[in-house]
Parts: structure tokens; sequence; C-alpha cells
């Protein structure tokens, strides 16, 4: 993919922004900074399939904040004071997002110079207060029972309504992106497959893809298709995995157990591509590792018989009376909210956001095959289940497919050993949460200097604070959980 | 000799039939997930493991924490002394209804102080969800109790629960009906599905799990084996009244009577299993929907005891 980066007025970019974002098909993808020394916008364009940088030069570390007008930027400008020391002016809820109390004040990892004046607002964390009768404050984790990741909710509430959730992630913080602008790009796939290790393959392509086009490199149509098929594999167990979730968070534990050993079988396929369940070190640079033309018979027989046990058992749950009592109009994001928050994945598509990263932009085989987009229109717990549900089988259909037209070849190409010299790539997926961004940037002797990336999380964890709105507490479990977000994705 | 034997089985009866209880349950959903599961017995091993271990109590707590679940638990062995659960009881003491509901209660208000002294949030929202809760279901217990007291002109639970007449079709419905409302209530007593799900790690969904979230060691295995021993309670009144249903039922002698009992306990424990399993919670918001159908159960048992009594 061909990346035009545009100088731009950094007081010019709020407006520009704006009548960006009112084009249909018009997102922005991520906000960041190299160096510190300028801001970086990445604009995406969904119909052409094309992406444009704003780069805007900045002569002190303060500007205007975007997020009074552009709400979807809030969490980036906050993760970008962190790291950086650029501080937007206006922005309603400046707090810190990765850094905590510990580091010290004028800690900026990713800042080249670290010219910049201690932060003016220190490190110390204050949730928002709701004040009025009958408020009930709830702190929850950040160490949550059972096994997931670490995160901290403090809900507000009034009697056992939600009035506001507040979100305080950044407990997974391993400075990833800056260890990976420091290392060779032959050893980075194997730590960009660990920042988030339930999306590896995602992340693996991500990186791949990113590096490829920082070289104009294609790869092998069979490479394109095996990568295809690690991703969707990773799709169909995770999605499994997330209703076997919901079922468990309803209580409804036969469908949770049964969906629970489909999960299992459906990491079996993920081992006959990969000789991995997790999909690690599959996806490289160039290609894929292996070729395992001799399983691909079996995973195609196994992937059926998936398909066949799978859909009597999401059926029964997703027709449940009493299921769809639990999960109807609870957790609603409105269709305009999730635009204006720039939801993305399933949780957009449940509210009718019309953007699939497999339709819009080339990764393995995409855009040229691809499953259908899975639409729903009321954003509710009921209609991510929904998406999911029908995702499984369009992709357990496009698995089939991919499959059937498996060209014959080589499974990779050879990298160079360097990569250009003042390059940009870009690695754009559908992860099965939603959209994942990598962004590289080269030096003058073609090292990587500077590498983003943007989890689907990070636009995310924002809807799910609006979805708890007004809901009960004890629906919170099953709100959290329709959204299925990652704490280290985003943490990084 | 036999006053004895018939002591020593009530003692082994109440120690170890509440285990039993909880570990069918957990038993019969594991097979129904299609694991192994932990061994029936396992509730025992839990308790002793716990009795072992130490006690972490937050510096917060005063001592109503401590004292609460050890006055709960005495409460609840009260109960156990007191009502007719088991039909082989060495000495049947005059039971009350109403005593016996506002004892089950005054166990329930001894758990709710405990968990407002932990002073966590969870704490604190469980406490009053299990008082929401319980204020709603107490009607229907109490009804369903009542209408069995009606029918047979006594508030003696004693002297209901040892009746020996010449059955009639009435009988038995009333003793049916009564029971399903005993034992539907006793689900939302005992913080069941499909009001409340006790294999869940969301504290913020929990009721009773969540009052307890502060004890340990010792105090938790008290909490634990009190609440196992008010579900026998429970299920053994319930499957007494299901019993008792069928004429012949009074025919037996006393021992085949108390095997019967036991089984009957033990099956309502399979049942739960398999409710557990098969049904899904319901939102926090239709739960009083649930206790209204347990509440008319026990309205249908009254009014039906009040008929019959009119017509004889």
């Amino acid at each position: 993919m061909n990346i035009d980066i545009i100088p731009i007025e950094a007081e010019l970019r709020q407006d520009a922004l704006l009548s960006w974002l009112n084009q249909p098909g018009k997102r922005l993808g991520l906000i960041t900074s190299n160096d510190g020394g300028q801001i970086v916008t990445l604009l995406l364009d969904t119909a052409d399939s094309a992406a444009t940088i704003w780069e805007s030069q900045m002569s002190d570390c303060k500007y205007s904040s975007l997020t009074p007008r552009i709400t979807q930027a809030h969490w980036m400008e906050r993760t970008m004071w962190d790291m950086f020391g650029l501080e937007p002016t206006h922005h309603p809820r400046l707090k810190h997002n990765l850094l905590h109390e510990p580091y010290e004040e004028k800690f900026y990892p990713l800042r080249k110079e670290n010219d910049v004046v201690a932060r003016s607002g220190h490190r110390q964390y204050h949730s928002l207060k709701v004040k009025g009768d009958g408020i009930y404050e709830i702190p929850v984790g950040p160490i949550h029972a059972g096994i997931i990741e670490p995160g901290h909710f403090h809900f507000s509430c009034v009697g056992e309504i939600i009035f506001n959730l507040e979100i305080r992630l950044g407990y997974v913080h391993r400075g990833i992106e800056k260890k990976l602008s420091e290392m060779n790009w032959q050893k980075q796939r194997f730590l960009v497959e660990a920042a988030a290790s339930d999306s590896a393959a995602a992340y693996a392509l991500a990186h791949a893809v990113a590096l490829e086009s920082c070289i104009d490199l294609v790869v092998p149509e069979k490479a394109q298709h095996l990568r295809s098929l690690a991703l969707e594999i990773e799709r169909v167990a995770m999605h499994i995995g997330d209703l076997a979730g919901l079922a468990a968070d309803v209580g409804f534990l036969a469908i949770s157990s049964s969906l629970g050993r489909l999960r299992g079988a459906s990491l079996g396929l993920a081992d006959l591509v990969s000789g991995n369940r997790f999909l690690k070190g599959f996806i490289c640079p160039g290609g894929v590792i292996q070729d395992p033309d001799g399983n691909l018979s079996k995973l195609k027989a196994k992937a059926k018989n998936l398909q066949k046990e799978l859909e009597p058992v999401v059926r029964y749950f997703l027709t449940n009376q009493v299921v769809l009592d639990r999960m109807e109009n609870i957790g609603k994001v409105s269709e305009r909210l999730a635009k204006d928050f720039g939801l993305v994945g399933v949780a957009g598509r449940a509210s009718n956001q019309m953007y699939d990263v497999r339709h819009h932009f080339s990764a393995g085989v995409y855009p040229l095959l691809k499953p259908a987009i899975v639409l729903e229109k009321e954003g509710d717990v009921f209609c991510r289940a929904k998406v999911r549900a029908n995702e499984l089988v369009d992709s357990l259909a496009f698995i089939d497919m991919l499959l059937e037209t498996m060209p014959c070849g080589s499974h990779s190409t050879n990298m160079p050993d360097a990569l250009r010299a003042n390059a940009v790539g870009l690695g754009i997926v559908e992860a099965h949460r939603g959209e994942l961004i990598h962004l590289v940037f080269t030096d003058e002797q073609g090292n990587c200097k500077r590498y983003a990336i943007k989890d689907p999380s990070v636009n995310n964890w924002t809807g799910l604070a609006i979805a708890a709105r007004n809901n009960l507490v004890s629906d919170f479990p099953l709100c959290n959980k329709s959204f299925s977000l990652s704490y280290s994705g985003h943490d990084l | 000799m036999t006053a004895l034997l018939h002591w020593l089985t009530f003692l082994l009866s109440i120690i170890l039939l509440p285990v039993l209880t909880l570990g069918t349950i957990r038993k019969t959903k594991a097979r129904l997930q299609n694991r192994i599961g932990p061994p029936i017995c396992q509730p025992i091993y839990d308790l002793v493991k716990l009795s072992r271990k130490g006690e972490t109590i937050s510096s917060t707590m005063c001592g109503v924490f401590r004292l609460s679940s050890l006055l709960a638990f005495a409460d609840i062995l009260v109960l156990a002394w007191l009502t007719p659960w088991l039909c082989f009881k060495p000495w049947a003491p005059h039971s009350n209804i109403f005593m016996v509901v506002y004892l089950f209660a005054f166990a329930r208000m001894f758990t709710l102080l405990g968990s407002l002294d932990s002073g966590s949030a969870f704490g604190a929202f469980s406490a009053s969800r299990e008082a929401t809760l319980s204020l709603l279901v107490e009607p229907a217990v109490l009804l369903a109790l009542v209408s069995l007291g009606i029918f047979f002109g006594s508030s003696d639970l004693r002297v209901i629960f040892s009746h020996q007449t010449n059955q009639t079709f009435t009988d038995s419905a009333i003793w049916i009906a009564a029971g399903l409302a005993i034992f539907f209530s006793s689900l939302v007593e005992l913080s069941r599905m499909p009001v409340d799900d006790p294999t869940t790690h969301l504290e913020l969904t929990m009721i009773h799990e969540a009052m307890i979230l502060e004890a340990s060691g010792r105090n938790l295995a008290l909490i634990e084996f009190a609440h196992a021993l008010k579900m026998s309670i429970f299920f053994g009144l319930a499957s007494q009244c299901f019993l008792r249903a069928f004429p012949q039922f009074n025919t037996f002698n006393v021992y085949s009577q108390g095997g019967l009992n036991i089984v009957g306990i033990l099956g309502l424990a399979l049942f739960v299993g398999l409710l557990e399993s098969l049904i899904v919670k319901l939102q926090w918001r239709k739960v009083p929907e649930f206790i209204a159908y347990i509440l008319s159960l026990s309205l249908i048992a009254s009014l039906a005891a009040i008929g019959a009594g009119v017509i004889k």
C-alpha cells in the first residue's frame, strides 16, 4: 500500500480532520508521534483502500486538544501525553493512561530529547467524582477473580444501576513499542506475537504486512492463503471462546462447557496448520514458516466436523428465551456513539458500523476473497453475540473455501537483510476483536525507528464504558464479556 | 438402646447429609458438563481443609464479623433440631411455624451483619440484595407452611409432619403445592439458580458468595457448613411434603420412612444439579417475577386448605 505523508500545520489539523471524518468511509486510524517532535495522524480511506499520514511539526509540547470536537481522539491523546509529553490543552479528562504513579515525573519513554518540563498535572490519578444522594462507589480490580488480566473498574452507582463507569488500564504496560524500535526486524515477530497472545496470528500478520509494505514486497499466493487461513482459524477459536464466556456469565453451564470443548477443537485446527495451537511462530515477514500441505485434507474434514457440531449448540444458546431476556436491550451502544468513538470489529458491527478491515485493506487474500460483512443494528449484548455467531459460520465456510482454492507454489519468499531507508510501512488487519494497525517508520540506515501498534481494544474500551451506563451492576460482567477486550493489547 | 441409635443416626445425618447434598449437586453438574467432577464427599475434605487453615481478618472489622458466622451457625443448628426435616428424629420438640420462619430470618440477619462489617463494597451491595430477596420470599415460605397448618389445624410443624390420616386427593394436592412452594423458595433462600449462580467468579453478580468474600479459614468453614445444613433442612421439608402426598407413605415403618426421606433429599439435590446445568440465571429485575410464581403456589395451597376446611 502506498502511503502519502502530507505535512500539515498543527493548528489546521483539527478542522481538516473534522472535514475528513465527515466524508463517508473515512476513518481516523491512529494519532501518535515519532519522537515527540511531531504529531502523526493516520487517516484511513475505506472506500479506496488508501491510507494517508499527516505530519504536524511541533515547536513546543502543548497543542490544542482534538477531543472536544473529535471524541474518539481522547484516548490516543492521553497515551501520547504519557509517552511523548505532548500535552493536549482543553482535554476534558486528561489523566495518564499507561504510566502510573511509580514512574518518575519527567519520564517520557518514547521521546527522543527529554527537553520538556515536568508534566503540569502530576501523576496522581483521580477518578471522576459523582456526587449526589445515594451514590454508591464500587471499585473492582485491578486484580480480578478468575484468571483474566488486570484492569481497574470504578463504578458509580445509584442503587443497582450504573451511573458512570471509569476504566483504568495500564497495569500490564511492558514498553513493547519502545523495545520493538530497538531491535532487528528479524527478531521483532516473536515479541509482536507475545504482545497480545490471544491475537498472535493477527499481530504476526499485521507485523509482516507492515514490514513488507516498507519494501514493497509481494508474498507468494500460497503464503497469502495460508496467512488468511491462520487468521480465520484464530477468529473461529476466539469467537467460540467468547460465546462460551457469555454462556457462563448467564449461568448456562451446559452450553458453556460444550462451546469450551469446541474451542479446543478449533485450536486443534490451528495445530494442524502451524504446529502450534495458538498459531505462534507461523506467520513471518515474507510468507509463512512452513507448508502444512500434508495436513490440509485432514484440516478440511475437521473444519467440516466442527461446523456441524457447532451449529446446534449456538442455535440452542441464542434462541433460548431466558438468554434473550438477559441479553436483549442490555449494554446498548447507539449507532451515533459507535461512530463518534470509532468502535471497530464485532462491537462496531453490532452497532451498524459498516467496517470490516477484510473488505477494505489488503492483508493475506483479502480483500480479493473475503466473507460477507455481518451487521446488526441494535448494539446490545445480544447483537454482539449474534455478530460473533454469524461470523463464525462465515469464517468456517471461508476456511473451507480457502482450502478448496489453495494454490500451489512456494510458501515464502526471501526478505532483504535491511529494510528501505526512511520508509513507512502499514499493516492493517481484522483481528478477531477488530481493526489492528501496525505502523513502522525506518531511519536512514533502514532500521526501525518507531513501531506504533493500535490494538482494536484502544477504540473499544470506551465503548464498554458507554455500554455499561444505566444498566444493572449485575449485568456488567455480561456487557464486559460481550466486548471481550484485551488488556495487554491495550497496555503494550 | 434404640434411643441411642436414633440419636446417633440423627447426629450423623446432621453432619453427613449437608455435605452429601452439596456433593450430589456438584457431581450432577459436573457429569452434565461431561466432566468427571469432584467426589461426592469432596465438601467434607474442603471443610476439613478450611478448618485447618489460618484466617485473615481485615483491620477495619470489629468482632461482629467473627461472631456473626458463629451465631448464624448456632441458629441453623437449633433449626436442625427444631424442624421436622427428618422423620426419624429422636425427640421432636414443639416447633411453631412462625418461630421456624423467623429463626431462618434471624440467621440471615447475622450473615448480613457480618457482610456489612467486612466493609467491602461487595459485602454491602450483596447484603442489600440478600435483604431484598428475603423480604420478597418470606411470605412465600410462610404461606406454604401456614397452608399445611390450616389444613391440619395446628401451627406446630411436629404435629403437621406426623399426621396420620386416610388421605384424600385434596390432601395430596395440598402437600404437593406446599412442597413445590417450599422447594422453589429454598432456591431463593439458598441463593441458587435461577436467582444467583453459586459457581460464578463474578463478584458483581453474586449475592450469597459476595457476602462471604471476606471470610476465610475456620470462619468460612462454619459459614459453608451452615449454608449446606440450611439447604438440607429445606430439602428435607420439601421432600417430606412430596412423600406425604402418597397415601402409602404413612403405612411404612420408621426406618423405610427415614430411608425414603434421605433419598428424597438427595433426589432434590440431583434435581437442583440438573436445573442449574440447563437453566439460565434470571436478570435481577425478573427475580421478583419468579418469586411471585412461588408465592402464587403458596396461595393456591392456602386457598385449597381453607376450601377443604370449609367443606369438612
